[in-house]
């Protein structure tokens, strides 16, 4: 047990329902290795606290530019509110102070009993296939952490998943540490994006070996894993990737299923809250047609129908 | 032919090609235009009716309209008996004087057709004989068989027209209602014909537990090889097509059609406790998911021996939105019955009114009383409207609340007296030879209404009318609205006043008057601030956790004083909507007008921790005590539950909120696009129902006030 371990959390979500199986608490991390041009989920990037300026919030009351001491708020010279992310040095007084909901504050630290008074909140609706998910981010950038949570959850007997990117250390992870982790974890959601190396590492900053390889290592220690496959027009709908994926399935021995989850630019919104250019792209979302013929791809390759969720 | 599903897959198809396209007229408003097309009967050609007494006018009426009313034969029915008259629709007995209708009709009721079903109607028509041989001066007795006799005439002119182009219904008619049903086609017709006749006369009565009445004649005919599920899914599916009789192509605008009333409840254990689930449970579940038919609002009794195809099934019907199947916590819902002086045996036969107010099937007259519990905080306590009070801490203002609602309930209680004796409180019983020899009131007479009170037990034996203190059971229910507004109230007082001390209560009271004009600031973080009811928040739900309870315990002193059972409940049904104009600001950060809290739901927009939040907050309140019933509204975003895990989900959500000790939840699936779509286009979007409150409506038929309310309730999403 490490006493007193905190972890930055961007957002407890009660009511997942697509995070793994039945109702799930999911436990958002802050902090990834991963620079995914389409990311959904921005403000999880960084492992330094963040605010998020939520514009059609904003009452113009100036009361963040008053606390603020860097001039990461300030009012333009027409009167409009701009928040300056540069200058923010993560004191997060604004989101304090801001009497309406223009400001959130995300990646505060939280200890492992914090986050497990939230989880506990929901037992009553994990029923016997519902129970907890820890998301990112890369969740397992905090392996420790993450050990804690599904230890104290397991314990109350909840089911237990772990939403990762693939990219984290196991070189210098204690093995006793990663057996525990695979033996604490009903079910691994384990994204598979790319299948070319140099695209993987064009979109998303990092090589897949990593990826891989950590994947054929818990495939080896017998973890249950389904894989999240992002589907992204012009960039991965191609036959070559689904012969990535079908290969990866068939590679392992405990699949769970292959979910694909098609790209939407909703992400974009949260870019403009953290002030960063918009990312979303239209061209990128895949058509229903791209779907179906993904799927048509993947059972040509003998991926069953059962597992193409 | 598409009915309306939130789901991009739409609804299954089982139902036969004809039985479908007779649903689908039916929906568009085919059958309705006609009912519209002939009020009622006019009975000024009758000699001297003016001279006549209201019972002899109404035992008239009753033979005129049987014997009148245009017969209809649709060519795909499977059973027949038509409710063509316009007034009915309109809640009136369907007779006209003058130019005027004779009388309202009666609602808010199920009636015990399963009687009519086992015994047949010949034989309590026999029963009312008898009665009225040794009393033959009882006009209501009188009245009662001349009902029947209104009934058979009508039941002729179906058998003389059935004759020539439906000889297979015909035959059925001919044994029943009046005999005993013999198999599961007899006993829908049955059931139809009989529903089809009280609804004829006006009434809108309840259906009750179908599954139990029709169940074992269909597991019966399945093992002699006379039906199968197919068979009788198409012959069940005409009661349910028929149900729609009422549905106009351009309906009046207003709180919404198909809110007859004609409630189903589902599943459950018998009143020997033996789950009673079903064949016919899954068949009526696959007629409304396929058909989307939301006349008919659904609840299930769901208890932890509930079968898991059953809740899957429910949970399916569910995702394809219309808010059509609802859930009652059945154990629950037995012990508050059990509290209240029911045997046990007597509990487990409960069903509803037409919303979700638990009433004895056949046995129950009922009606309830709202109340504005807001508009008590803020004009009785807070005095808003004239010189506003200070309290120096918030026991002080709870106390005072609470001293307002004693009144409240008293000024009910009292006038709920006036209303059946024309006495006040103290109105003495006396012993009464006529009801299984009790003490009771006597009863003034009301308005005539036989047709109903055939069908309740205890008018017979009495040979009172069921609105003339009849029934087995009389009940008038307080209904305490907007508690999760005053709960709000008190938590936002409480923070801003007492504890961080942002303003002085008089200050507060000056800033309500202003109706927050100039105080944009504090406004907004009196809304934002704090987690309010419907966050899970103990410190707030605290609040309204403790005003139901005392509302319970208040309502529950005047348990036994009188032979009215006044049991509490919750509601706002649509009120919230009447109230808002006259409610001042609120100290939680609303302006005067706005829409707030419907049922015991949060108020629209404060719950932002998803709907198991929700589900925690309401159950947080002793729903034991409020035995009347209290309802949960959850409104899902149709992603929250796609795929084969949102099945599961909805299932988990159901199972958390029994387990938590919830009364009664209906869950409707919400998107606002599609909402606001149906707004500028309703042609396109007839079929698109939604849960208003204890009942569906077409979208299409609500008035913009009514529409808009729905879109601004919270739907709950994960993306």
């Amino acid at each position: 047990m490490t006493a007193g371990i905190k972890l930055p959390v961007t957002e407890i979500q009660r009511f997942s329902t697509q995070d793994g199986p039945g109702i799930r608490t999911t436990v958002f991390l802050k902090g990834c290795p991963l620079r995914c041009l389409w990311c959904h989920n921005p403000e999880t990037l960084s492992k330094q606290p963040e605010i998020l300026y939520i514009e059609q919030n904003c009452m113009h009351c100036g009361v963040c530019v008053n606390v603020c001491n860097n001039k990461a708020h300030f009012f333009n010279k027409d009167g409009i509110h701009v928040y300056n992310a540069k200058h923010c040095k993560s004191c997060l007084m604004c989101a304090g102070v801001c009497p309406a909901t223009a400001i959130k504050a995300v990646g505060i630290q939280m200890t492992v009993d914090e986050i497990m008074d939230v989880i506990g909140k929901d037992e009553k609706f994990y029923g016997t296939s519902g129970g907890v998910t820890i998301s990112g981010g890369e969740p397992l950038l905090y392996l420790n952490g993450c050990l804690d949570i599904l230890r104290r959850v397991k314990g109350l007997g909840y089911s237990a998943a772990i939403d990762t990117s693939g990219y984290f250390d196991t070189d210098n992870a204690d093995n006793d540490c990663l057996n525990e982790l695979i033996e604490l974890t009903d079910l691994f959601l384990w994204d598979y994006k790319i299948t070319n190396n140099e695209k993987h590492r064009d979109y998303t900053g990092v090589g897949n070996e990593r990826i891989l390889h950590n994947l054929h290592l818990f495939n080896k220690k017998n973890a249950v894993i389904a894989l999240r496959c992002i589907l992204i027009k012009n960039i991965n709908t191609n036959p070559e990737h689904y012969r990535g994926i079908a290969s990866v399935y068939h590679s392992l021995n405990r699949c769970a299923g292959i979910y694909l989850i098609p790209y939407h630019p909703y992400g974009s919104s949260k870019s403009k809250q953290l002030g960063q250019p918009d990312n979303a792209n239209p061209d990128w979302v895949p058509h229903d047609r791209d779907i179906s013929d993904a799927k048509n791809a993947l059972l040509a390759l003998h991926c069953p129908e059962n597992v193409l969720l | 032919m598409r009915f309306h599903s939130v789901l991009p897959e739409g609804r299954p198809i089982r139902l036969r090609e004809e039985t479908r396209l007779f649903a689908w007229e039916s929906l568009q408003g085919k059958y309705g235009d006609e009912v519209m097309a002939f009020g009622g009967v006019h009975m000024d050609d009758v000699p001297d009716f003016g001279l006549l007494s209201k019972q002899e006018q109404y035992d008239l009426a009753l033979i005129k309209i049987a014997s009148e009313a245009p017969i209809r034969i649709c060519p795909h029915e499977a059973v027949s008996g038509a409710a063509t008259c316009g007034l009915a629709v309109k809640h009136f007995v369907p007779a006209m004087y003058n130019g005027e209708p004779l009388w309202v009709s009666v609602s808010h009721m199920t009636l015990g057709f399963d009687r009519v079903l086992y015994e047949g109607m010949d034989a309590i028509e026999a029963k009312i004989n008898n009665a009225y041989a040794s009393s033959p001066d009882n006009p209501e007795l009188k009245g009662m068989g001349n009902a029947i006799r209104a009934m058979r005439i009508w039941h002729k002119r179906y058998i003389a027209a059935l004759g020539c182009t439906r000889p297979d219904i015909a035959e059925i008619l001919s044994r029943v209602p009046f005999q005993p049903a013999l198999n599961f086609y007899e006993a829908v017709q049955s059931l139809w014909f009989t529903f089809a006749f009280t609804r004829l006369c006006g009434n809108w009565s309840g259906i009750g537990r179908i599954d139990e009445m029709l169940g074992p004649y269909l597991e019966q005919d399945i093992k002699r090889g006379l039906q199968t599920p197919e068979s009788a899914r198409e012959i069940l599916a005409s009661f349910f097509i028929k149900g729609c009789e009422w549905i106009q192509s351009k309906p009046e605008i207003y709180g919404g059609d198909a809110q007859h009333y004609q409630n189903i409840v589902l599943a459950g254990v018998d009143k020997n406790g033996n789950e009673i689930t079903n064949t016919v449970t899954y068949l009526v579940l696959e007629i409304v998911e396929e058909l989307g038919i939301s006349d008919f609002p659904i609840a299930v009794r769901v208890n932890a021996k509930t079968p898991k195809a059953l809740l899957i099934k429910m949970a399916e019907v569910i995702r394809h939105g219309g808010g059509v199947v609802a859930v009652y916590n059945e154990s629950l819902i037995i012990g508050a019955l059990a509290d209240n002086g029911y045997t046990l045996e007597e509990a487990r036969c409960f069903a509803n009114d037409g919303c979700w107010e638990v009433i004895m099937p056949g046995k129950t007259r009922f009606s309830y009383v709202p109340f504005d519990a807001l508009q008590l905080l803020l004009e009785n306590t807070l005095r808003l409207s004239n010189d506003p009070a200070c309290y120096e801490n918030i026991d002080e203002l709870y106390d005072a609340f609470l001293k307002a609602m004693e009144n409240k309930i008293a000024e009910i209680y009292t006038n709920m007296t006036i209303h059946f004796t024309g006495g006040g409180p103290d109105i003495p019983w006396v012993w009464r030879t006529d009801t299984d020899g009790k003490y009771d009131w006597l009863w003034p007479p009301m308005v005539p209404c036989s047709a109903v009170s055939l069908f309740s037990e205890g008018c017979l034996a009495s040979g009172r009318s069921y609105l003339h203190g009849g029934s087995t059971y009389v009940m008038v229910s307080p209904h305490i609205g907007g508690a999760p507004d005053v709960g709000n109230s008190l938590f936002a007082i409480q923070k801003l006043v007492f504890e961080e001390r942002k303003v002085t209560f008089p200050q507060l009271m000056q800033i309500l008057q202003d109706n927050w004009e100039g105080n944009e600031e504090l406004r907004q973080y009196a809304l934002n601030k704090y987690d309010y009811f419907g966050n899970d928040n103990d410190e707030a739900d605290v609040f309204t956790t403790r005003i139901l309870n005392d509302f319970a315990d208040i309502v529950l002193r005047y348990k036994g004083k009188c032979p009215v059972q006044f049991p509490p409940g919750v509601s706002t049904f649509g009120r919230q909507i009447e109230w808002a104009p006259y409610r001042a600001a609120v100290p939680f950060g609303r302006k005067r007008g706005e829409i707030l809290s419907g049922n015991l739901s949060p108020t629209p927009s404060t719950d932002t921790q998803g709907a198991t939040a929700v589900i925690k907050s309401y159950c947080k309140a002793n729903h034991r005590k409020l035995s009347n019933g209290s309802a949960l509204d959850l409104k899902l975003h149709p992603s929250a539950v796609t795929g084969k895990n949102g099945v599961h989900a909805l299932i988990s959500l159901v199972e958390g909120f029994v387990a938590l000790g919830g009364f009664f939840m209906q869950t409707d699936m919400m998107d606002a696009e599609i909402l606001r779509l149906a707004q500028e286009h309703p042609e396109d979007y007839k079929t698109l129902s939604v849960r208003i409150s204890g009942w569906n409506a077409r979208f299409v038929t609500l008035d913009k006030t009514w529409q808009k309310m729905i879109i601004e309730r919270t739907a709950q999403r994960t993306v």
